[in-house]
């Protein structure tokens, strides 16, 4: 269609486009954006069981924030988000684009028996999952310390949460094994899209198997894996559920990250003002991580039409 | 893509459904076993009893109708209204060029990504002004404030995939613009409003911490707050946990295999085709 047309049907001064966003932003915007606002406000302010019976808060303008950097327990529960954030997605993405690729050198059986696997595992609810690894896992009636014991190791009953390494390779296994389906099943998706006139024009032309996995496969897999670490630290980074119910509703500071420390000094000290602090550290932080994701989704949803 | 199967895929492969399918081969193992071999030091790979008691102890226990209710008209809500108010923006973002839409996308991703935990605080502060704690209404609005954004992004990725130039002829045929996205887009959508509302259902059934947070009493829980109740001081009811872990997952399992394929595409298909 020439342009000129194109100028035709699309009216001048065009309301069309706000008339079909309003009403999805205005719920966005006083159930999610309201709160954002008060957040920032919140954490300028003494806020605690005081200031919610008489209504009136205390603003204390940067305190919270200078309290927390000047607080090493901060530092700690920081670094250690990151880094379990870090082995959770270097694992997941691993784990599953390596059996993406291996998925292709399958016979037909296993990868029919494989897929569906993943599926299965990809629908369970993450609430039903972790009940699952926490009854594996459990005190007394572990599948797993049992059969370690059985290949004749001395495990006993093992209370495998007191031991943070290993009680968060524990945790970070069941937020892994969730995500898992999905990477695997997108990246196969994905190679399985790579046109073969493609490939085979490459091959007539003389590539060798790693050229044309360089010049072909690559440019094709490249956003992919983009979109999906960048989904996957911002999935991992907030992971609150599984250490929260892993541990029964009481994690040990020990197992505090970003999300547990934010929601344990509101709810459980009644620091909602130092919560919000922490909270709006963690947003700041995932937003520098994934800034570039951000800006290339935007501009893919801008470009087009 | 597809090339001669190796001895090592293959041995690989074995081992990851192995692996990757225990947990749940041991959730539906354990939901029917005897109490004495679910509470056994010694459990056994493959069950050696076979019962149904720990699904009826689950279905007669306290909330299980009640949760099952509320979790049905929470998530039926929820996908109502966010697929109904999506459709719209997302033929917006898609279809239309207009100022602010960079800031409306940017909205829509930056959303996505606020921790939920973050944000429940002035959450709770703000539904409780409102009087919406502790009601179907409230988790469900914000079920849907929090859906949205996802769903708009989702149903953009599937109007990309549909060339403009369909409704452009309808246009050119003397169609309105309200008629030609409703007589010629909109059915070109419902594939992927399908995949999109199977999506949102999912996510709505799934969810555990506003549900935790907004829903106190026992007659308001959804079905995954009932079962992290079966986790008392006292300790854990595994078997009847097991069965009804097993019956809440059932209904998404069925969905999610009837969409997956679409998901698969759907979710990566706006960064190929964008």
């Amino acid at each position: 269609m020439s342009s000129a047309t194109k100028l035709r049907l699309r009216p001048k001064k065009n309301l069309w486009p706000y008339l079909l966003i309003t009403p999805a932003l205005a719920v966005i915007l006083l159930i999610l954006g309201f709160p954002v606002f008060r957040l920032i406000t919140l954490s300028f302010q003494q806020f605690g069981l005081a200031e919610i019976v008489s209504g009136i808060p205390t603003w204390v303008g940067f305190e919270n924030f200078q309290a927390l950097l000047k607080d090493p327990e901060f530092w700690i529960v920081l670094r250690r988000t990151f880094i379990f954030t870090f082995a959770m997605v270097a694992a997941s993405i691993v784990i599953g684009a390596w059996l993406a690729h291996l998925m292709l050198r399958m016979n037909t059986i296993l990868r029919w028996l494989l897929n569906t696997t993943l599926i299965l595992v990809w629908a369970i609810p993450a609430l039903v999952g972790i009940s699952i690894w926490k009854w594996m896992f459990s005190f007394e009636f572990s599948i797993i310390t049992s059969t370690i014991n059985r290949l004749g190791f001395d495990f006993a009953q093992r209370n495998w949460f007191t031991n943070t390494f290993s009680g968060f390779s524990i945790i970070g296994g069941v937020v892994v094994w969730g995500a898992i389906p999905f990477i695997t099943i997108s990246i196969y998706a994905a190679l399985t899209q790579v046109p073969k006139e493609l490939l085979e024009a490459a091959a007539i032309d003389g590539a060798n198997s790693r050229q044309i996995f360089r010049s072909v496969i690559l440019p094709i897999l490249l956003p992919i894996y983009v979109i999906l670490i960048s989904l996957s630290i911002i999935w991992d980074f907030q992971v609150f559920t599984q250490i929260w119910v892993l541990l029964d509703n009481r994690p040990a500071s020990e197992y505090y990250t970003m999300a547990i420390y934010a929601f344990e000094k509101s709810f459980g000290l009644s620091e909602y003002g130092m919560g919000a602090a922490i909270a709006l550290l963690m947003i700041f932080s995932l937003l520098g991580v994934t800034w570039f994701y951000i800006k290339k989704m935007v501009q893919i949803g801008d470009n087009n039409a | 893509m597809h090339k001669r199967s190796s001895i090592f895929a293959n041995i690989s492969g074995f081992f990851a459904i192995i692996f990757m399918g225990f947990p749940v081969y041991w959730m539906v193992t354990t939901s029917f076993k005897n109490r004495q071999d679910v509470l056994s030091t010694e459990p056994t790979i493959f069950p050696r009893s076979f019962t149904i008691e720990n699904y009826q102890n689950a279905f007669s226990r306290e909330g299980f109708y009640s949760s099952l209710r509320n979790s049905l008209i929470v998530v039926l809500i929820t996908v109502a209204i966010s697929l109904f108010l999506a459709t719209f923006a997302s033929v917006a973002i898609a279809r239309t060029k207009f100022t602010g839409k960079r800031s409306f996308i940017s909205t829509l991703l930056i959303v996505q990504m606020l921790p939920l935990s973050a944000l429940i605080i002035p959450l709770f502060l703000l539904l409780t002004r409102l009087q919406l704690t502790n009601t179907i209404g409230g988790l469900a609005l914000t079920y849907v404030a929090f859906i949205l954004p996802f769903t708009i992004w989702t149903l953009r990725g599937f109007l990309a995939n549909i060339p403009t130039d369909i409704e452009e002829a309808a246009l050119v045929d003397g169609c309105t613009r309200v008629q030609a996205y409703r007589h010629v887009l909109l059915p070109l959508m419902a594939p992927g409003l399908v995949a999109t509302a199977i999506f949102a259902f999912i996510q709505a059934w799934n969810e555990f911490l506003l549900a935790y947070i907004i829903m106190q009493s026992q007659e308001n829980l959804t079905l995954p707050v009932w079962l992290a109740s079966f986790t008392t001081r006292t300790g854990t009811d595994w078997g009847p946990l097991m069965a009804a872990s097993t019956v809440t997952a059932i209904p998404v399992v069925i969905f999610f295999s009837l969409i997956q394929k679409r998901i698969a595409t759907g979710v990566t298909a706006g960064a190929v085709k964008g």
